[in-house]
């Protein structure tokens, strides 16, 4: 276990340095000058070569690589003497957009994000097992149709829509939930989720429908095999039989996919945030695009690549607890 | 709202504003009184606000009119031009040596939000950091101007800039490189703020200023809200141009401009007391002409950002003076409003200096009628020899500037001229259009608004020989000894009617040698809760005027 768990982090920190020189390169040898941003107005040769300095992109491309890779584990310092910007470590740029290091940008953004993608993932992850099960249990009746096209139904809609709608109806119409905006959970608990309760609704009913499809066919599966035949003849009482053993072992690749899932949600729910107007990693993400921010645009694909490295790696760690074959 | 260098032509009509002719002025808003107190809401799509007046692109009435102070400021109402007014000087500057060396003094009771006095050298240190390479983000004007300032990196080791001297705590005297009539102007920028001396370090700051108007910053979160509270240490006494009525204002970042709008049209209790900094979409600008309720609500500015076609004099295709004013003979100025928007986001412009401006005289050199003269077009191109010119226009890949180029694509087809249309990534256009290689392009799309209300503003960013390339926004490349002249005589002046007719004599001159073709001025509509008051857009520049802004009960 120890082994796996050393050789899996070698690994990891191996797959994150590729995706940060990857990145490095596409971002930067994009035909647009960061220093552009930082330059005033009017922005002279002189203010623009000043500016360039500053940001260091005035160098060749493998010297700023080795300087961010270095702001990492040592944090650095653009400019120099008393006016200069000090970047703490870790460091993964200075953002000119924002006047603030990127690190700070993305501690500021990420519970935002994290409150919008836990409280979704739980809600869809229940609703979700919850409905594939019972799908799986009553096929080919009433409630296996119901559900399943109502999957179909969420599988094929595209999120800003039914965030749109949903924006529409129950904040405009109705008039039962807040338009927007967030509320931090430690200013507020109660208004932090009466604000998060749409943005989840809207998430877990697009992607509940993926987990009640893979439930249903998984269990379906499952039900058929021999270990389930073998339980019922042991006299298990059906429920036992459902939830313990087969339920469990069909739970395997939903596991994996919510993992997959998860991982990719925490690097920011683009357009979900968008829609809500509220500014989490996604949101952060999108607009230094729009501003060619690159700094954070790095900073950002390279954390939340992470989460997708570790969130593989957490799912693998469930299969052990999960499947007694692994 | 801080814009982002890369996008000035195009961005700076899109996100701030315009203003009215002097005379016949169409400003409207809502300009019953409301009363002292309340929390305000500003909604806005911008996810950064620069709050380091260093860094700052902000007008001089919006956002950080709110808390910073400048010597000079502008007064701005719904008719007549905008005008240079004392704010914590005690008047608009004395200028000697023909205008070279202008000085100010200090009221008497201004102090910081930490209720520390402001004192001249605040004044001096704030524009010395202007310098550090760090703070050179915001509107620069005063940067090249200042005497002595060359390879000046700001006073955080120690230098000071000399040619700003402070005799005493209340005066302040600046020593230019050349005389310039518009100083007065330039002192009201959002970077010349005061800040205080030696205590406003470059990365810090920004996060948590010391300020000097009438509002404290709270709290600030990146893509968030921006929470003001009041200065306990303004003094309205010594403040003419900020009424200061709400308690709090919150600005709340990241909006989508149609839910924003739509949350406006409803006008549910929370948000009476609200307004959009947004442009209102053209889907809720269409919805709410049904909605009377709404349409009360609605405050549409006169015609302010100019947006022009920059005809590339250094083309051969354009080198002849006769194929460029059959380009603009040839417009069709319906097809182009009719793009932007229709005639509720854009009027028809035909000369260059930016309506509520003083100095601008309205005139039409070449009468293109609504849809163009195709006949008096053809027969000049014809006298110049030109056949099947064939010309690339720069456009910005925004679907809106696409259509707008679409427009002239067509109105110059019917006149034998093909006109193929090259969209580009926004820093990509800023690149190729004020870059230094004149063989990029022949025609491009610009728009422009000065950045504070002097028609040498208007003129001299856009048409002197050495804005060319080198990030410099004479996109039309146009170089020429007179208008030079003209210019350098109107900045000089002191005199304001004075340089007003020189603005107007080189707007002409200009226009005579065709490097553009004017083409509208835009209007931007902004909505605003049932109790909110005092709402109104200035004829300069076409944005609300948040320092005026009151609540009803």
């Amino acid at each position: 276990m120890i082994r796996f768990l050393v050789l899996r982090t070698a690994g990891i920190i191996g797959v994150l340095l590729a995706v940060t020189a990857a990145t490095y390169v596409i971002f930067y040898v994009f035909p647009a000058d960061p220093a552009r941003m930082a330059c005033g107005k009017p922005c002279t040769p002189e203010s623009l070569a000043q500016a360039r300095e500053f940001l260091g992109v005035d160098q060749p491309l493998w010297v700023q690589y080795l300087e961010f890779l270095k702001g990492l584990v040592a944090g650095r310092t653009f400019g120099d003497g008393g006016g200069a910007i000090v970047c703490a470590a870790p460091c993964l740029g200075y953002s000119v957009q924002h006047h603030q290091p990127v690190t700070t940008l993305i501690a500021q953004t990420f519970p935002v994000t994290v409150s919008i993608a836990a409280g979704a993932a739980v809600l869809w992850l229940l609703t979700g097992v919850a409905a594939g099960t019972v799908s799986a249990l009553r096929r080919g009746r009433l409630p296996d149709r119901a559900v399943m096209t109502t999957a179909m139904v969420g599988v094929s809609m595209p999120s800003y829509l039914v965030g749109l709608l949903a924006i529409l109806f129950f904040g405009f119409t109705l008039d039962v939930v807040p338009v927007g905006s967030y509320v931090p959970l430690t200013e507020n608990p109660v208004d932090w989720a009466f604000h998060l309760i749409t943005p989840w609704c809207v998430l877990a009913l697009l992607n509940a429908a993926i987990y009640a499809r893979l439930t249903r066919s998984q269990l379906l599966e499952t039900l058929g095999e021999d270990f389930v035949r073998t339980a019922r003849a042991k006299g298990l009482r059906e429920r036992t039989v459902v939830v313990r053993h087969a339920l469990r072992t069909a739970l395997v690749p939903v596991v994996t996919v919510f993992g997959l899932d998860l991982g990719a949600l925490l690097g920011g729910a683009v357009i979900t945030e968008r829609v809500f107007s509220m500014y989490g990693l996604g949101a952060l993400l999108i607009d230094a695009v729009g501003h060619t921010d690159l700094p954070v645009i790095t900073g950002v694909t390279i954390l939340a690549a992470a989460f997708v490295v570790v969130a593989n790696l957490v799912v693998d760690l469930a299969y052990r607890a999960l499947d007694p074959r692994v | 709202m801080r814009l982002r260098l890369g996008s000035a032509l195009v961005a700076l009509a899109l996100t701030t504003t315009l203003a009215a002719c002097g005379g016949a002025n169409s400003t409207s808003g809502d300009v019953e009184g409301g009363q002292k107190g309340g929390t305000l809401t500003i909604l806005t799509s911008s996810t950064s606000i620069t709050l380091d007046p260093a860094n700052s692109w902000n007008l001089a009435v919006t956002t950080l009119g709110l808390l910073d102070r400048r010597l000079t400021n502008w007064k701005v109402g719904t008719s007549g031009e905008a005008e240079v007014v004392p704010d914590l000087a005690t008047d608009t500057g004395t200028p000697s040596e023909n205008g070279k060396t202008w000085t100010y003094t200090l009221k008497d009771g201004i102090e910081f939000s930490d209720g520390t006095p402001i004192t001249s050298k605040d004044v001096k240190y704030a524009i010395e950091r202007t310098y550090a390479p760090a703070l050179s983000e915001g509107i620069g004007y005063h940067r090249s101007l200042l005497a002595g300032s060359d390879g000046y990196q700001g006073p955080f080791d120690g230098k000071e800039l000399d040619s700003i001297e402070t005799p005493d705590d209340k005066t302040i005297v600046f020593h230019l490189n050349a005389p310039y009539g518009d100083w007065p102007w330039i002192v009201s920028t959002t970077s010349t703020a005061p800040v205080p001396a030696g205590k406003a370090p470059a990365d810090t700051f920004g996060q948590k200023p010391v300020t000097s108007g009438p509002y404290a910053v709270e709290s600030y979160t990146a893509g968030g809200d921006l929470v003001l509270v009041r200065n306990e240490h303004w003094d309205a006494e010594t403040d003419s141009v900020r009424t200061a009525g709400p308690d709090k204002i919150v600005i709340r970042q990241g909006q989508d401009p149609a839910v924003e709008a739509q949350k406006l049209i409803a006008d549910a209790p929370a948000d009476q007391k609200t307004f959009g900094a947004d442009f209102v979409p053209p889907a809720q600008l269409a919805q709410i002409q049904g909605k009377p309720d709404a349409k009360k609500r609605l405050v549409t500015s006169g015609p302010g950002a100019l947006e022009y076609l920059a005809l590339n004099t250094q083309s051969p295709k354009l080198k002849d003076v006769k194929v460029r004013q059959a380009l603009n003979y040839a417009i069709d100025r319906k097809a182009y409003i009719v793009a932007a928007g229709g005639p509720v986001s854009a009027d028809a412009a035909s000369t260059l200096i930016t309506p509520g401006i003083a100095g601008r005289e309205d005139y039409e050199l070449y009468d293109a009628g609504e849809s163009g003269d195709v006949a008096k077009a053809k027969s000049l191109l014809a006298s110049a020899g030109v056949k099947d010119l064939a010309l690339t226009l720069i456009a910005t890949n925004d679907a809106t500037d696409v259509a707008k180029a679409e427009a002239i694509q067509q109105a110059y087809a019917k006149v034998g001229v093909k006109v193929t249309i090259k969209p580009l990534e926004q820093d990509a256009w800023t690149t190729t259009a004020t870059g230094d290689d004149a063989g990029a392009y022949d025609l491009s799309l610009g728009s422009w608004q000065p950045d504070y209300p002097s028609a040498a503003g208007n003129i001299q960013p856009l048409f002197d020989s050495s804005q060319i390339g080198g990030g410099g926004y004479n996109i039309s490349r146009y170089t020429s000894a007179a208008a030079d002249e003209l210019i350098k005589k109107a900045l000089a002046e002191t005199d304001e009617d004075a340089a007003g007719k020189l603005w107007a004599q080189a707007d002409r001159t200009i226009l005579g040698d065709a490097p553009v073709v004017p083409l509208i001025y835009t209007k931007n509509s902004f909505l605003h809760g049932s109790k909110v008051a005092d709402f109104y857009i200035g004829s300069f520049p076409a944005y609300p005027v948040y320092t005026a802004v009151t609540l009803k009960p």
